[in-house]
C-alpha cells in the first residue's frame, strides 16, 4: 500500500536554519547539529529529531556547524568572527578561535585532532585542537568569501568553495592548489562522500557530481528551481535536493529521474543531508525549522510507524496518529 | 489517495528553562566522567576525583550563596570596553547567562530594569 510522506518537524530555532550536519553512527545512535541565524546551534538525536541541547555562547548568527564522527565534539562558525569547539556531550564550550571576519565553515579531521575553518576573510585555516594557542596553518588563494571548506582524501587534501565561483582542491602539506573548477555562478553548497570519493556541488538549478580526487565531472542533473543544497544517499542510489521553491526533491542517481517532490517547508530550503544510515534525510529552512523525511516512505523507523489499515480504525490507536504532509502544524 | 504515514509522536522540542545536555542521560554518564578532572591526560584515581568533586561542590555553593547575598544590593560591574556600571542586583538565570538588575546607572541615564549578559562581565563587587 503506497504511503504518503509525513515529515517530522523539529521546532526550536527562531530564525532561518542555514546549515546542518550528522555525526557518524555511535553506540548511542547518531546525532544532528543545526546552525541557525539565531546564534544558538542545537544538538538533536538523529533518528527522532528530539532536542538534546543548545550550544550557548555565540554572539551572532551561526553559519556553519559540524560534529565529529563520534559526536563527542561539535564545532560552529559564526558571524561574531569566531569558530567555537564544544563538548557535544556536556554542551560546554571548549575553545574559541578568533578570526578576522565572519566564519562560514568548520570541519573536523577523521581523528578530530584538527579543525578546518573558512569564511569571509578568504583564508582557509587549520587549527590543531590540542594546541589551540599555536598559530593556525593558513591557506590563501581564494579571491572571495569562502562558503565551505572540507577535508578530503583521508585528510591529506582540502576542498573549498567560494563566492569567487571556484571550487579548489588543495594539498594540506604544501598548501598549493592541486586542481580548480570554475563556474559561471557561485556554488551554493558542497558535500563530500569519502566512500567512493564523490563530491556533490550545487549551483543555480544544477546538482553536479564530481570525482573528489580528480575533480572530473561524473554527471549533472537540473532541477525545476534554484537549488541551495543536495545530498547523495550512502548507497548512491538516490540523492535529494532543496532550494528556492521550498520543496524537497528526490532523484534516482543512476537514471537522473525525478522520483518524488515534497512540500512542507514554509520557506526556501537552505541545507539537506542524508543520515549516516541513509534511512532519513534532514532539511533546514528559512522558516526556522528542520524537517526529517523518510527515505523509504512506509517503513517503520525512528518515530515513523507502519500501521496496517485495521490498526488505524482500532480503539487502541491513541498512541498512533496520522499527520498529513501538508498543511503543517505551525512550528 | 495515499494514506499519510503514521507517526508515534512529534520530535521533542527544546526545554525553555535549560540548555539541555541532560546529565542523567546514559551517554552523559558514560562519556562525561572524564570532564570531572581538569587535567585531561593524567590518570586520576577515584580518591582524587572525590576530592576534586568536594572542592567543586564547595566553590559552587559559595558562589550561589554570594548570589543570594547580593540580592537587592548595589553592585559594581566591571565589563569589557572599560565599562563600569552600578546597579541593584535582582537575580541570575539558571545557567548564569544573564543577571537581572534594577536602576542600572549608565553614561546615558538610569535604566530602570535591565539584563546584563554575564559573559560580558569581567568582575563584580558589592559590600556585604
Amino acid at each position: 500500500m503506497a504511503m504518503r510522506q509525513t515529515p517530522l518537524t523539529c521546532s526550536g530555532h527562531t530564525r532561518p536554519v542555514v546549515d546542518l550536519a550528522f555525526s557518524g553512527i555511535t553506540p548511542y545512535g547518531y546525532f544532528l547539529i543545526s546552525a541557525c541565524k539565531d546564534g544558538k546551534p542545537m544538538l538533536r538525536q538523529g533518528d527522532t529529531g528530539d532536542w538534546i541541547g543548545t550550544f550557548l555562547g555565540h554572539k551572532g548568527a551561526v553559519w556553519g556547524a559540524t560534529l565529529n564522527k563520534e559526536a563527542t565534539k561539535a564545532a560552529t562558525a559564526a558571524a561574531d568572527f569566531t569558530a567555537k569547539v564544544w563538548d557535544a556531550v556536556s554542551g560546554d564550550e571548549v575553545l574559541t578561535l578568533a578570526h578576522k571576519h565572519i566564519v562560514k565553515s568548520v570541519n573536523f579531521t577523521q581523528d578530530s585532532s584538527c579543525l578546518l575553518t573558512g569564511g569571509n576573510d578568504k583564508t582557509i585555516r587549520i587549527y590543531d585542537i590540542n594546541k589551540p594557542e599555536a598559530e593556525p596553518q593558513e591557506i590563501t588563494g581564494h579571491t572571495s568569501a569562502i562558503k565551505k571548506a572540507l577535508w578530503c582524501n583521508n585528510d591529506t587534501q582540502i576542498l573549498s568553495a567560494a563566492d569567487d565561483k571556484t571550487v579548489r582542491l588543495w594539498d594540506r602539506t604544501s598548501t598549493a592548489v592541486v586542481k580548480q573548477l570554475s563556474f559561471d555562478m557561485s556554488v551554493s553548497s558542497m558535500e563530500y562522500i569519502p566512500d567512493g570519493e564523490v563530491l556533490v556541488i550545487t549551483y543555480g538549478k544544477t546538482i553536479a557530481f564530481y570525482n573528489a580526487l580528480s575533480l572530473d565531472l561524473i554527471k549533472t542533473v537540473d532541477a525545476p528551481a534554484s537549488i541551495h543544497s543536495a545530498s547523495l544517499h550512502p548507497d548512491k542510489d538516490f540523492f535529494v535536493a532543496g532550494g528556492d521553491d521550498f520543496k524537497l526533491y528526490k532523484y534516482d542517481y543512476s537514471t537522473k529521474e525525478e522520483l518524488e517532490s515534497y512540500k512542507g517547508h514554509f520557506g526556501p530550503v537552505h541545507c539537506v543531508r542524508f543520515s549516516p544510515d541513509g534511512e532519513l534525510y534532514a532539511s533546514g529552512s528559512e522558516d526556522g525549522t528542520l524537517r526529517l523525511w523518510q527515505t523509504e516512505v512506509g517503513k517503520t523507523y525512528g518515530l515513523w510507524k507502519c500501521v496496517l489499515p485495521e490498526e488505524l480504525v482500532s480503539e487502541n490507536s491513541d498512541t498512533i496518529y496520522c499527520t498529513p504532509a501538508a498543511p503543517e502544524i505551525k512550528a | 489517495m495515499r494514506t499519510p504515514m503514521s507517526v508515534l509522536r512529534l520530535p521533542r522540542g527544546p526545554d525553555p528553562n535549560s540548555r539541555g545536555f541532560d546529565p542523567n542521560s546514559p551517554r552523559f554518564i558514560a562519556l562525561c566522567s572524564t570532564t570531572i578532572s581538569s587535567s585531561t591526560d593524567t590518570e586520576t584515581d577515584s580518591v582524587q576525583i572525590g576530592e576534586e568533586q568536594c572542592a567543586r561542590s564547595m566553590l559552587r555553593e559559595s558562589f550561589l550563596r554570594t548570589l543570594i547575598a547580593m540580592t537587592n544590593k548595589q553592585v559594581q560591574f566591571y565589563m569589557y570596553e572599560r565599562v563600569k556600571v552600578n546597579a541593584v542586583f535582582g537575580a541570575s538565570d539558571i545557567d548564569v547567562l544573564n543577571f537581572q538588575v534594577s536602576d542600572l546607572q549608565t553614561p546615558i541615564g538610569v535604566q530602570k530594569e535591565a539584563l546584563l549578559r554575564c559573559q560580558d562581565v569581567i568582575l563584580y563587587s558589592f559590600d556585604l
